[in-house]
């Protein structure tokens, strides 16, 4: 439904409760996977080296630059981390007709947080280094991508259901 | 065409909720009955913020440019790349498709946010007619394409990472980086300033 002076999205046809949980089960496991597994695995000179999320942040701590091991934690493990937890939260009581609690507050931390998670950034970012890497080793993606990848797409799938479902079904529960 | 304003409507900021306001006064503030923020026909000062905001990421942009980004030794070489040498490097190397996506999210994307913010806030300012549309339209897609340019952040920091733990070359992060990740971060909070709702005020005064 668009508006009709500025053509602007007021409200998607997206607003089935149940398939927004499940979406974001499936972004909590890729959510694991992104952070427990791997990104890739550099080989040079017959020696190899794993790099998972954790290692490139604790890296960038090292190196100088603890502000940009900063926006690396806030944009690709706390604002997604706690993007989720916050839906599971709403969600489950949500979808057993009952209202969540600090419904009200968990609502707006979701609202406020969303434009500060950029894995699908942080994603094409992986891709770029590998390509800028290869002149220097040989660089495989490793299942840690793949998580990634997963978690972009479902994160990005969250974002286009409509927001406006968990308001109204909150008010049936309460009345 | 009639506006929320005229009606005596407007939309909660944080909820979405059309309210009925009381005081149809342009100022009027009401208590969002769903949600308890308050809701406003329009964003208080956002003019003002938004410059401000505009001009320190433009203050940022010129050292986000010029100075170094990234730091690569592998013995014996050393070179130092800036963000326009980083896409040169990746255009040299045959990866076009890649050096233009680079290109876009750092140079581009940056540039044509700070403009055309700019743009939109003095014209809705200045209560223009023209093109309201086609503004609102530019306006969303600023929306999207705004976090994008962090990319080259990601990208040095992974580059540091994995080859500190491979141990075969050294990448350091260079003075640009805090510059640039600082306009990103300023044109992304200057344009969730900007009340798109501005732009069709023409010709109407507070």
């Amino acid at each position: 439904m668009r508006c009709v002076t500025c053509n602007s999205p007021l409200y998607r046809s997206n607003g089935d409760l149940g398939a927004m949980l499940a979406v974001t089960v499936t972004a909590t496991v890729a959510l694991v996977i992104a952070n427990a597994l791997p990104l890739v695995t550099v080989t040079s000179a017959g020696h190899q080296t794993r790099a998972t999320l954790w290692q490139a942040i604790a890296a960038s701590y090292d190196s100088e630059l603890p502000f940009v091991a900063i926006t690396l934690t806030l944009t690709l493990l706390v604002a997604p981390a706690i993007e989720l937890g916050l839906l599971l939260w709403l969600l489950v009581p949500l979808c057993a007709r009952s209202r969540p609690l600090a419904f009200l507050s968990m609502m707006g931390l979701l609202r406020t947080l969303r434009p500060w998670r950029m894995v699908e950034v942080f994603f094409l970012g992986v891709i770029v280094a590998v390509v800028k890497l290869s002149v220097l080793a040989t660089v495989l993606p490793g299942w840690g991508m793949f998580g990634v990848a997963v978690m972009a797409l479902a994160l990005a799938s969250l974002s286009s259901f409509d927001q406006g479902a968990l308001w109204r079904r909150a008010r049936e529960v309460a009345s | 065409m009639i506006r929320g304003i005229d009606a005596g409507l407007a939309t909660c900021h944080n909820c979405e909720l059309v309210v009925r306001m009381r005081d149809g006064d342009a100022h009027a503030e009401a208590d969002c009955p769903r949600c308890h923020a308050s809701v406003r026909f329009r964003k208080r000062n956002a003019t003002t913020y938004v410059i401000a905001l505009l001009v320190a990421a433009l203050a940022l942009y010129f050292p986000a440019n010029a100075l170094t980004i990234m730091y690569t030794e592998q013995f014996p070489e050393r070179r130092a790349d800036t963000i326009l040498s980083g896409v040169k490097f990746l255009w040299e190397r045959g990866s076009w498709g890649l050096a233009m996506v680079v290109f876009t999210a750092s140079i581009l994307v940056p540039v044509v946010k700070l403009c055309a913010l700019g743009f939109l806030v003095v014209s809705a300012t200045r209560r223009s007619a023209w093109h309201p549309r086609a503004r609102t339209r530019l306006y969303r897609a600023l929306e999207v394409v705004g976090h994008w340019s962090m990319l080259d952040v990601f990208v040095v920091a992974l580059l540091t990472a994995v080859v500190q733990l491979g141990q075969f070359a050294r990448v350091t992060p260079g003075p640009a980086v805090l510059p640039f990740a600082g306009v990103v971060i300023l044109t992304m909070l200057a344009s969730a300033s900007f009340d798109a709702r501005a732009i069709w005020d023409r010709g109407v005064r507070e």
